[in-house]
């Protein structure tokens, strides 16, 4: 509970702070009237104890502001006049209650009390939660009658969730209402007191899921096994609103938290929802009997009008826009068969759109896009498929085909409701039906959606549009089904993202099922993923280092090392610490996934494997993988920096080069397989990486630019930059020979400021035109000359002498 | 100062309930609720809500059946009405007006936005 202080008195401001302080309420002080009510505005409060005579705006008059603005939390004057005037005058401008100066601290604590008891007229005295018990006059929190010994802030927090048992908590909205404005620390302050308040749950044996984690959102008390209330009494018990408006957080959060009760109702409510799906499937299912009586069908169109204005509001537009349809079929009389086969359609859709709705009322664009989104990473959420087609059925049909290849949707039924919501919807890939869409209206859409895949499913017999025309369009044949179509849709939605990727990822596959193996390369190839698959676990560790693989996929039980044992092997191994990796398992049981998190794997699939599922989940994976090597600095593999932070630096680089009039080189190293080898491993990439790092100054740049080329910055080099490369690319390959490695190709070039270029681009060209191959001489030369002289031509070209050339510069 | 009140009629439980948690997350209005138009009617008398939001399709006595009621009786026809319903065209906007609706939202409503709606319709503040 959260109380303003208002009190100009420095002296009895403290004092007030330590009496409510060591009652567990948090206390906040403001010295005058004018400050007082910004802070009333700004944090919600529980109770203002308000000193009459104040600087600025007095007690009064900020009595009568408060109210006439509808706030309505408890106000008890603190008064140094004991005359029955003032006490009017206080409790006319609204005021609750007074205590007369000097107060007795007793005395003030029981009105405060008292004050806050009648602010929750129906809230009981003790709040309890199953066996968990809180009460508010001791203090005292008990589980199954036993004490628990909870610290301040851990009581204020437990006491939060009790008051307020059916709101997700972010993090922010717990610090606005349990720490004063002066003292705010930092989120991670929450997460620290929620371990601590869930460690003492769980030592005195209450379940460790009583306060859960809302991911994306914050926190939030379980739902009490015993049945749920219904919300209208809820929220009278939490006296939240009518009677306690100072209890709520404030907008940023509400809005969230509003979400989280809708998400509440409707899983509530589903049941009855789905009843009312299956009126509808009566009703079609008579229409094909031609046995639809005249009751039924009212029911029906009642039940489909219902649904039809609820369903949006749970973010479900799609569901709102079937039933729609379905309930103008309905309102037809003498079906064609056709049209009770389209009727069936839509309402088997339906039920399937709803059924599947938990996923779609979070993520839904239309629920989130005037919402504060949850705070969940956006490499998370599936892509976004905009569907323009104006005939129900069709996109329908389409929606539940995206559906099952785990696309989000969005449906337009005309292309002027779609461009209005460009903007909010920002669609990963668009596809339309022809026949809703003009020339015009197409290239307008790409002028809007320039990067974005155009799809247009072309109808039969005539050919509205000219494909010619439409370059970046794909133009999909018609009669397509809609498996055909989204399959067109996920391979341009693919492409897209590899272009922005521009690298195709490599997977390693591990399971002791050969079988299972070859399904994998099947379902992975087409989608520009190279599978490296591995039966046998024991050879794991060298594959792994042979595939440098982008992401890992491991099934749970194989033998003789199962896939947690290496899931966790490769989290304790520093190289591969950070690699992604799913987990195969056909247990779906909490104990299962929760070991499969345990030990630290990323996400798992379910056996048999389903392949939209299982291209989707990687898909995403590697996303986010994408998005977080983009964010990151240091390159995981070769420890050297990344691509946008060497850019930054490089850019540095090259302005300090031109205000001091000085060169610099840009150097380019490829490493390239020798002849009949495979791809350089991941082994020789952190070597090359290590000797690259080694082999110049701490000031210079070293990136790792793509798969398998490096690039180097180096400030103030001579032109021999190129002879002094070479030299330190064969060290590199000398080290790599004696660490047991096959040789590899370098090809190297070097490019000058200011005369090969005078930007970034320009350079990085040039240096690319004049790149020439290595690997073949120093081969060659290696190959020829006997390991003696191997250590002469090492003398000759060390990595100290490509340091001290570099530094003496 | 009186907490403004609101009645919201609807024969549909999760569609009050989400009606009550729209508007009670950003508004201190009191929100009672009817499950159809005569529990509405019952309700306005008893209760005097300044408002009532008022769903059109309901079984036994729709909306604007209910309405007519409320119009009938001295002690509800000054209660301003706001109909909240799916059956919404040009054309039920123009007669809603003219039988005397203050107002008329679409279902599906978007549920950060209701309240604020109900507000304009209302011409009352937020706060």
């Amino acid at each position: 509970m959260k109380i303003l202080v208002v009190e100009d008195d420095n002296l009895t401001a403290s004092a007030l702070a330590t009496v409510l302080g060591n009652q567990t309420y948090t206390v906040e002080i403001a010295t005058d009237g004018a400050s007082a009510w910004e802070l009333i505005e700004t944090f919600p409060y529980d109770l203002v104890l308000l000193d009459i005579a104040l600087p600025k705006l007095d007690g009064i008059s900020l009595c009568r502001q408060i109210r006439s603005h509808h706030y309505q939390m408890p106000i008890l004057l603190l008064t140094a006049h004991d005359s029955s005037h003032d006490k009017a005058v206080g409790l006319d401008a609204g005021a609750d209650d007074y205590v007369v100066k000097p107060f007795d601290p007793e005395e003030l604590v029981a009105r405060i009390r008292a004050l806050l008891r009648r602010g929750q007229a129906t809230a009981q005295a003790v709040l309890t939660w199953e066996q968990l018990q809180l009460d508010p006059h001791s203090c005292e929190v008990s589980y199954r009658g036993q004490i628990l010994a909870l610290t301040p802030k851990e009581y204020a927090l437990l006491e939060l969730f009790l008051r307020n048992p059916r709101r997700v908590f972010s993090c922010s909205a717990i610090l606005e209402n349990l720490w004063s404005f002066e003292d705010i620390p930092g989120e991670e302050a929450v997460r620290t007191h929620i371990k601590g308040l869930r460690q003492k749950l769980k030592a005195a044996g209450a379940p460790t899921d009583c306060i859960e984690t809302v991911y994306g959102i914050g926190y939030r008390l379980k739902p009490a096994s015993s049945p749920p209330q219904r919300h209208s009494g809820q929220a009278r018990d939490a006296g939240s609103k009518c009677a306690h408006p100072g209890a709520e957080a404030p907008a940023s959060s509400s809005a969230e938290q509003t979400l989280a009760a809708i998400a509440d109702v409707w899983d509530r409510f589903k049941p009855r929802i789905l009843e009312q799906v299956a009126v509808l499937e009566q009703a079609a299912t008579a229409i094909s009997s031609q046995t639809l009586t005249e009751d039924l069908q009212q029911q029906a169109q009642q039940q489909s009008h219902s649904l039809a204005g609820s369903l949006g509001t749970f973010g479900l537009e799609t569901g709102s826009q079937m039933a729609r349809s379905i309930n103008q079929l309905l309102h037809c009389s003498g079906w064609s068969a056709a049209e009770g086969q389209r009727l069936r359609q839509l309402v088997a859709v339906l039920r399937q759109t709803i059924s599947q709705a938990p996923a779609a009322l979070k993520k839904s664009p239309s629920v989130l896009s005037t919402a504060t989104a949850p705070a969940g990473d956006p490499a998370d959420e599936p892509p976004l498929l905009l569907l323009i087609d104006s005939n129900p059925s069709t996109a329908a049909a389409l929606i539940a085909e995206a559906t099952h290849w785990g696309l989000r949707t969005e449906l337009a039924t005309h292309l002027a409701m779609a461009q209005a919501r460009l903007s909010q919807l920002c669609p990963q890939v668009v596809l339309l039906n022809a026949c809703s869409v003009d020339q015009s209206g197409l290239s307008d859409l790409r002028r809007q959606l320039p990067t974005v895949p155009l799809l247009v499913r072309l109808l039969e017999p005539a050919v509205p549009l000219d494909c010619q025309d439409l370059a970046p369009c794909v133009c999909l044949p018609p009669l397509s089904t809609p498996a055909q179509v989204l399959k067109d849709v996920m391979q341009q939605l693919h492409q897209a993202n590899s272009i922005a990727a521009k690298t195709d990822a490599t997977i390693m596959v591990v399971d002791d099922d050969p079988h299972l193996l070859a399904v994998v390369r099947v379902l992975l190839q087409p989608w520009g993923l190279h599978a490296v698959t591995l039966d046998d676990p024991t050879r794991f560790w060298q594959t792994l280092e042979a595939a440098a693989p982008d992401l890992l996929v491991l099934d749970l039980k194989m033998t003789p090392i199962n896939g947690i044992d290496l899931c966790r092997q490769v989290r304790q191994n520093p190289d591969w610490s950070s690699l992604p990796i799913l987990i195969l398992t056909s247990c779906r049981d909490a104990r299962t996934i929760s070991q499969v998190f345990a030990a630290g794997a990323d996400d798992f699939v379910s056996k048999p494997i389903v392949g939209p599922e299982f291209v989707t989940r990687i898909m995403h994976r590697l996303e986010r993988v994408r998005l977080l090597s983009n964010l990151s600095e240091i390159d995981r593999l070769t420890q050297v920096s990344t691509r946008p932070k060497a850019t930054l630096d490089l850019y540095k680089l090259l302005r300090l080069a031109q205000r001091q009039g000085q060169g610099l080189s840009l150097m380019l190293i490829q490493v390239e397989p020798m002849p009949a080898l495979h791809s350089p491993g991941s082994a020789v990439l952190r070597q090359v990486g290590c000797g690259l790092r080694h082999g110049v100054r701490e000031e210079d740049v070293v990136a790792r630019w793509s798969e398998t080329e490096f690039v180097l910055g180096l400030y103030g080099m001579p032109k021999d930059g190129q002879n002094r490369l070479q030299a330190l690319l064969s060290v590199l390959q000398q080290d790599l020979i004696a660490a047991g490695f096959e040789p590899v190709t370098f090809r190297m070039g070097v490019a000058h400021y200011p005369d090969d270029g005078e930007n970034l681009p320009a350079l990085y060209q040039s240096a690319l035109q004049q790149s020439i191959v290595l690997a073949d001489s120093l081969a060659d030369n290696l190959a020829e000359q006997p390991r003696d002289q191997h250590s002469a031509y090492h003398s000759c070209a060390n990595k100290s002498d490509f340091c001290k050339s570099t530094s003496a510069i | 100062m009186a907490v403004k009140s609101i009645l919201v009629v609807d024969n549909e439980p999760y569609i009050q309930e989400v009606t009550q948690i729209c508007l009670e997350a950003v508004t201190h209005w009191h929100i009672t609720t009817a499950s159809s138009g005569q529990e509405a009617i019952d309700k306005a008398e008893s209760e005097q809500p300044d408002a009532i939001l008022l769903d059109v399709m309901m079984p036994d006595m729709d909306g604007l059946t209910t309405f007519q009621a409320l119009q009938a009786n001295p002690q509800t026809r000054h209660i301003p009405v706001i109909l909240l319903t799916a059956k919404v065209q040009a054309s039920d906007y123009r007669r809603y007006s003219e039988i005397g609706i203050t107002g008329t939202i679409a279902k599906p409503f978007e549920p950060l936005e209701l309240a604020n709606q109900v507000a304009q319709l209302l011409g009352w503040t937020l706060q």
